[in-house]
């Protein structure tokens, strides 16, 4: 009687109800309510109609904002992976006890709070700040660079702010990797750059992805980090957002441009998503 | 009674459970509910304003609940039948935009016993201002060695580079485009000389804050020397020990009245209307007048004594001279343009 047995293997959907429950009331609901918002042609809701919409697409500075804004996350993105890979690296050929000490070092940033953070990274970056400071010390500049409130600033800031977020799955991608590979690799007759190009790095690629994949979505929704390091004149989009619903109370227009920010992570998450498809089909093959 | 791992849980549960649900405690309606400003001024009401009202009105509970004027209105407009918050303050702006959004109960001017001591520009029927900010200019007096006099020394050659502002999102950086606008011909209903002296200060500027509190960080690491800034907040930073001066311009300082209001369809009226008086009242002022306070008072009845009667003005009539007021009812039918103006026109 095999309808007697209990199949072990599937699991009752019920179990996931609650954080269901939660998912639809705390997340579904309001970005329904943001998407009938943001059909509003004013905010009195008078009417109703793409009005934001055309607003925001028509002008050639909002679109300068989303454009610059997602430009921001890949540069981040890119920094991050090309700091944080030797550390993972690293992190897979060192001995054990080291391997905890620079797991507690990934971490570390995150126990602390991002405005502790980057604060710090004010500090590091002002006129009389650690690098300004260093450099004049050496005689390499006669007068402070102005590394604040520049986008530069920001991009290096994000990139430390994030990397954790980068690392640990890198860290864990690296780790899956039979260690015996490389030495085959290199017994075959490869040198080390060779065996890192066609072993390591294409067995890493799902980590690479999903690491690009969190730092990007951090980096380019970063308020204060964006804020605090860029200032008043560089205008990213959640600064943009929150300018339109807090100060000025235009509710519509500014849930038309989260619903634009949204809709173009989605699809920079859908490219991600899809190169990481790739790079498991080549994994395997 | 032993220490056990029981009992130690048991505790521990109920002091969680009364916790997360506070109406085991609270059989009443919920305390009175004040939104004041984060930092300095929640430190100041906390100390002096808090205790006032509690003698005042025979110990009842209220709850400081800091946060900026956009978020207070934002709140209040999400529940309006039902507002999470008794009393508000706000700056001029975000201050006309409650009353026209219909969220502010008029004040009770006849019950008042402080109302008609305050000076007439305070007395505001839909919320009277207990309070003054004072717009003047900033400067680090190690670098900067005579002390500016006038809004026109921030386009001197010798600060080139070494000049901060703030956008327009905060009442500090509208107000001071304001008063660019009437220097140079303008007004509250024409901002374009504002701009065009913006585009020429260009070159000397150093930095855009995002809000007020950023030109505290950035004068501590010395990205600039001299800035449009709140009297209030420098006086902070001086305790501190950071190398800061500020001065009132020839022009004028530009006064900000800062307003309490009754939010409408509050459940806690009566208390609301007792937390004002004590916030108007010459105690309340007096104290709050003094170190480290230092915040301007409004009631003619509170003689000006300390770093106020010295920097600012030695009394009321004093006060009304040197200051200077704008129409934020003015202000407010543009200000979206110009915010948006500001994004697209002054950019690095």
């Amino acid at each position: 009687m095999a309808a007697a047995l209990r199949n072990v293997t599937t699991y009752d959907l019920k179990l996931a109800a609650p954080l269901a429950l939660g998912f639809v009331v705390f997340f579904i609901t309001p970005l329904v309510i943001l998407l009938a918002l943001s059909f509003q042609a004013d905010p009195q809701g008078s009417h109703y109609g793409l009005t934001q919409y055309v607003n925001f697409l028509g002008d050639r500075f909002s679109l300068g904002v989303l454009g610059s804004t997602l430009w921001l996350g890949v540069k981040v993105t890119a920094l991050t992976l090309l700091l944080g890979y030797p550390v993972a690296w690293l992190h897979q050929r060192a001995p054990s006890w080291a391997k905890g000490t620079i797991m507690l070092l990934v971490l570390l940033p995150l126990l602390t709070s991002v405005v502790v953070r980057t604060f710090a990274w004010v500090v590091i970056l002002g006129r009389q700040g650690i690098v300004n400071a260093s450099l004049a010390g050496l005689g390499l500049i006669d007068t402070p660079l102005k590394l604040l409130y520049t986008e530069s600033g920001v991009v290096i800031a994000l990139a430390q702010v994030q990397m954790p977020l980068m690392v640990l799955p890198l860290i864990t991608a690296l780790s899956r990797i039979d260690p015996n590979l490389a030495d085959a690799s290199s017994v075959l007759g490869s040198g080390h750059w060779r065996t890192f190009r066609k072993v390591i790095l294409p067995l890493s690629l799902p980590g690479i992805v999903a690491g690009c994949l969190l730092t990007y979505a951090a980096a380019i929704t970063a308020f204060i980090t964006q804020s605090l390091i860029g200032g008043g004149q560089m205008l990213f989009m959640p600064m943009y957002i929150y300018q339109q619903a807090s100060t000025l109370q235009n509710w519509p227009f500014a849930a038309a441009i989260s619903i634009v920010f949204l809709v173009a992570v989605l699809v920079v998450v859908s490219i991600f998503n899809a190169l990481g498809r790739l790079s498991r089909g080549y994994t395997n093959a | 009674m032993l220490l056990t791992r029981r009992n130690l849980m048991q505790t521990a549960l109920t002091l969680g459970a009364m916790h997360a649900f506070p109406g085991l405690t609270w059989a009443q309606a919920r305390p009175l509910v004040f939104a004041t400003f984060t930092g300095s001024w929640e430190e100041a009401h906390k100390a002096v304003l808090v205790p006032a009202f509690r003698k005042a009105a025979g110990n009842a509970d209220m709850v400081l609940d800091p946060m900026l004027s956009v978020d207070q209105i934002a709140k209040v407009n999400a529940a309006k039948n039902n507002p999470p918050i008794d009393v508000m303050l706000h700056d001029p702006g975000p201050a006309l935009q409650a009353v026209a959004q219909g969220l502010v109960e008029p004040y009770p001017v006849d019950k008042s016993a402080h109302y008609k001591d305050l000076i007439p520009a305070a007395q505001e029927p839909s919320g009277p201002a207990p309070f003054f900010q004072v717009v003047g200019l900033t400067y680090n007096p190690e670098t900067v060695k005579t002390p500016p006099t006038s809004w026109a020394d921030l386009w001197k050659p010798e600060f080139k580079g070494r000049v901060g502002i703030t956008n327009l999102n905060s009442t500090l950086g509208t107000g001071f485009m304001v008063e660019l606008a009437k220097m140079h011909g303008g007004s509250e209903s024409n901002i374009d000389p504002a701009f065009k002296a913006i585009e020429a200060l260009r070159p000397s500027l150093a930095a855009v804050a995002a809000n007020p509190g950023q030109l505290a960080t950035l004068f501590q690491q010395g990205q600039i020397d001299i800035s449009p800034g709140n009297f209030n907040a420098i006086q902070i930073l001086k305790a501190r020990g950071v190398p800061v001066e500020w001065v009132a311009p020839k022009e004028g300082a530009i006064a900000f009245k800062t307003t309490i209001h009754i939010v409408k369809n509050s459940p806690n009226r009566e208390l609301a209307f007792k937390l004002i008086e004590a916030a108007l009242s010459p105690e309340v002022q007096a104290i709050l007048m003094e170190e480290p306070y230092l915040i301007v008072p409004t009631n003619t009845k509170v003689a000006m004594k300390g770093e106020i009667a010295k920097a600012l003005a030695k009394d009321h009539a004093d006060l009304e001279k040197k200051f200077v007021f704008q129409d934020w009812a003015k202000i407010n039918e543009q200000r979206a343009a110009w915010i948006e103006r500001f994004n697209r026109e002054i950019r690095v």
